[in-house]
């Protein structure tokens, strides 16, 4: 790729960023957040989100080494401090209705070799902090996106020098995200068509439960009543309807919070906070992971699970075919927005609001008497692979293949 | 080229010099880090920043964050904000309010410059001074609690290519930014064997100054060089600052690093005359160049300049603090920046090579008591009040300064540019 070849393809990317993942409008501000090295794609974002009638663009800059630095020379006794502009500055954002997008490149490792204790409590403050800010899920056109970073590019491709990993890494991201579509827009359009036709099949079958197995695994997650599968597209409460995550391969909805039972493996590590949890099970009871064991990282698996309440319990389950073009690729990300569509996943904690028929306006009270999960941690990770078979259970106690092989078992 | 690990040392060693003599933080304070006209720190400085947040952290800081600025943001709007032209009302507001909330804290703020002076250079003018006028209107609180020493507070720099570029545009691009780091260390004493000791004894020396001044009361300074024939008064009560301040919060914090300079405020009704600029000004993104300005009862009444003209008439004009001077500083020509004998294009740097005066804003703790005063209590004493605070160089070594006492007796302060008095 010669520099010349990059730069129009990071137009194309910025592009559907603008178009397909927020759906910018005019006259609306737009929030960005990435780290230092996410420099290229801010520009040449801004740069579009201006062209698109955007009437202010504020970029906010984090250098995730300056996190490491903090862990290594801060008193201890400090680490849970979180000033509160850190808040009100995404408050004023979506108080006003504006778009946000969120740029996820970070290193996996970062926080190696970090006290996980220390992390913990760092990330719990942060998260109790943020807390407040949840009442604005979904209010505005909000996006996920990455973009190919040294430190991350050397962990997914550690063989290769870290320019080429890098470069490497950047066709992965354009390849997956349909930057090298003709038509990179239309070819979105046509995905999310079909993304949301696996999302009104599901809708329409109202299972009580999924059934998974597969090695390792031998799971039961209940469904509640009034699950609401949802899939690629967001209708936004600003009246914008965008594609939250891009690359999105899944479709996925709120597991009962207190119906889960059984066993689950994981089937790929997990990159949480910095830290890698690698080649790990939780056990299920009435919702509940009752143990967890992992050959690495199962200190900082239990903190996660610990967080509060319920970080033991589940908040969103999601259905990806082991084809996806993610998956296809054949390689570990080690970035939960790559590695959760190439295969099925659940997270642990929160449930989204939208994923309950009306749970965007039901109190605390009743979206948890429908089934949903408020937790401050809301972490996926993956359980699909060739091997796994899933069933739907119908209302009636009969089973209805939803997933054979890791493949989807049903034609919509 | 200095080998790596001798630069990783420097860096270091100026990063504690900044911490302990600048910012002289104290343990169980929080460090906001930041760079107003950039709208936060540019990236280049990345690895400086690293090494100040250890040494805060060091010091006991309890929090230390950095926000970060991309000047080619600023310029990507200036040219393709598809917007109302209204829209460039738009600010960071929680760049205000994360700063407010430091203060009101009273914890530390620190500016590091690395801005490239030619960062909107070729951009429409228009839209420059709006995006300008803005970020004043918003920056607005925050200079009040600086210029009255609310807490601790410290500006200093770090090289980055585009300055360096434009400081050395000869040099390879590597070469020009080892050799702006040079210059860095060498004016903050940071390559000296112990910065910190060296900076107690400067600090002395500079006091001596200050103290001769503040006993002689002088009521007004004239200063006469090629182009410059100009009166400056100043107010009862003024006080002649060096170095150190003691703020607020408690702390004695040297303000700026480097720093060569002895300064008070004039009082805002008394300049006549014309004074001739000596360096060009890097102002809001912008090079201003020879140019220069004339007085009447203390208020700009002309400007003239070779280049960006209309920069310079749009900074006077943008209030009626803006029209008048709010800082008087004296820099002899042999001080050791001046000595280098080439432009930074950077004011923290520039103003320590030459006499200066600033347009705009008059810092309260320049006047006896002004930190307790009302606006227009600090006005009626001569102090000036204004969104503004640009100083320019108008030193030379063949620049004279008389101090004129209340009776109008003249002595020399300033001849050929150098103190003209022992202390």
């Amino acid at each position: 790729m010669t520099e010349s070849e990059f730069y129009q393809l990071l137009s194309k990317y910025a592009d559907v960023v603008v178009r397909v993942g927020l759906n910018l409008r005019k006259g609306q501000r737009l929030l960005l957040r990435g780290i230092l090295d996410d420099a290229p794609l801010m520009r040449k974002v801004t740069e579009r989100a201006y062209k698109a009638g955007a009437v202010y663009v504020e970029p906010i800059y984090t250098d995730e080494q300056i996190a490491r630095i903090r862990f290594e020379h801060a008193d201890p006794e400090s680490i849970t401090e979180v000033p509160d502009w850190i808040v009100t500055r995404y408050e004023e954002y979506y108080k006003r209705m504006d778009a946000e997008l969120a740029i996820s490149s970070y290193d996996p490792e970062l926080l190696a070799g970090i006290d996980p204790d220390l992390i913990a409590m760092n990330r719990k403050a942060l998260m109790q902090k943020m807390e407040p800010l949840r009442k604005y899920e979904n209010t505005t056109n909000w996006c996920v996106v990455a973009t190919a970073t040294p430190a991350w590019a050397k962990k997914v491709f550690p063989n290769l020098p870290v320019k080429e990993a890098q470069e490497k890494l950047w066709e992965e991201i354009f390849a997956s995200c349909r930057i090298y579509e003709a038509d990179p827009v239309a070819a979105w359009n046509e995905h999310c068509a079909k993304l949301q036709r696996y999302r009104d099949y599901l809708n329409a079958q109202k299972f009580t439960a999924l059934h998974y197995t597969g090695p390792g695994t031998d799971l039961t997650i209940g469904l509640p009543e009034k699950q609401q599968w949802q899939g690629a597209q967001t209708e936004f409460k600003n009246g914008i309807t965008a594609v939250p995550n891009l690359p999105t391969e899944e479709v996925f909805t709120t597991p009962h919070a207190e119906k889960v039972n059984g066993t689950v493996k994981s089937t790929m590590p997990l990159n949480y906070g910095g830290v890698l949890i690698e080649d790990f099970s939780l056990a299920f009871e009435n919702g509940r992971a009752v143990n967890v064991s992992a050959k690495k990282g199962e200190e900082t698996l239990k903190k996660l699970i610990e967080t509060d309440e319920n970080a033991s319990r589940l908040g969103e389950v999601a259905l990806v075919p082991n084809s996806s073009p993610i998956s296809q690729r054949k390689i570990l990300f080690y970035n939960t927005l790559f590695d959760e569509n190439a295969s099925c996943h659940i997270a642990i904690g929160n449930s989204y609001r939208d994923t309950i028929v009306g749970g965007e306006d039901m109190t605390e009270e009743e979206f948890a008497a429908c089934g949903g999960n408020k937790s401050l941690v809301h972490t996926d990770f993956m359980i699909g692979s060739d091997q796994l078979d899933i069933d739907g259970i119908n209302p009636d106690g009969s089973h209805t293949p939803v997933f054979r092989a890791g493949e989807w078992a049903v034609n919509v | 080229m200095a080998p790596k690990k001798q630069h990783q040392e420097l860096l270091k060693k100026y990063a504690e010099a900044v911490v302990k003599v600048g910012l002289n933080l104290r343990a169980g304070q929080r460090l906001i880090i930041t760079n107003a006209i950039a709208r936060g720190v540019p990236p280049a400085a990345r690895r400086f920043v690293h090494e100040v947040t250890k040494a805060a952290y060091a010091a006991g800081a309890r929090y230390v964050e950095t926000i970060w600025g991309d000047e080619e943001m600023l310029r990507i709007r200036i040219r393709l904000q598809n917007a109302p032209s209204d829209s460039f009302g738009e600010y960071p507001k929680f760049h205000i309010s994360a700063i407010m909330d430091m203060i009101q804290n009273g914890d530390a703020l620190l500016s590091i410059s690395a801005n490239d002076p030619d960062a909107l250079k070729g951009l429409d003018t228009e839209r420059i001074g709006a995006m300008q006028k803005t970020h004043l209107e918003n920056y607005k609180e925050v200079g009040a609690q600086v210029s009255r020493n609310a807490i601790n507070w410290c500006v200093v720099a770090a090289a980055s290519p585009a300055w360096a570029a434009k400081m050395f545009p000869d040099l390879k691009p590597g070469e020009a930014e080892e050799k702006l780091w040079q210059a860095i260390f060498e004016t903050t004493r940071a390559d000296q064997p112990d910065p910190v000791a060296s900076w107690k004894e400067h600090i002395q020396n500079l006091k001596k100054r200050s103290g001769y001044l503040q006993a002689k009361k002088y009521s007004a300074l004239h200063y006469r060089g090629p182009g410059t024939d100009f009166t400056l008064g100043l107010p009862n009560g003024h006080k002649w600052i060096s170095a150190q301040a003691l703020a607020e919060n408690g702390v004695i914090f040297t303000a700026n690093m480097p720093t060569e300079e002895t300064f008070t405020l004039p009082d805002r009704h008394r300049a006549e005359g014309t004074v001739a600029a000596t360096f060009p000004l890097s102002y809001g993104g912008s090079l201003i160049e020879d140019f220069n300005v004339t007085f009447e009862n203390g208020r700009i009444i002309k400007v003239n300049a070779k280049k960006n003209e209309a920069i310079l008439q749009q900074l006077v004009d943008t209030d009626e603090g803006s029209t008048r001077l709010g800082e008087v500083a004296l820099v002899p020509a042999s001080s050791p920046i001046a000595k280098r004998g080439h432009l930074f294009y950077n004011t923290l740097f520039d103003e320590n090579a030459s006499c200066h005066i600033a347009i705009g804003r008059a810092y309260r703790f320049t006047l006896t008591g002004g930190e307790e005063l009302t606006d227009e209590e600090f006005i009626a004493a001569g102090g000036n009040v204004s969104l503004n605070h640009v100083d320019f160089m108008i030193g030379s070594p063949e620049m004279d300064i008389d101090g004129v006492t209340d009776d109008g007796t003249r002595e020399p302060v300033m001849r050929s540019g150098e103190w003209a008095f022992d202390a």
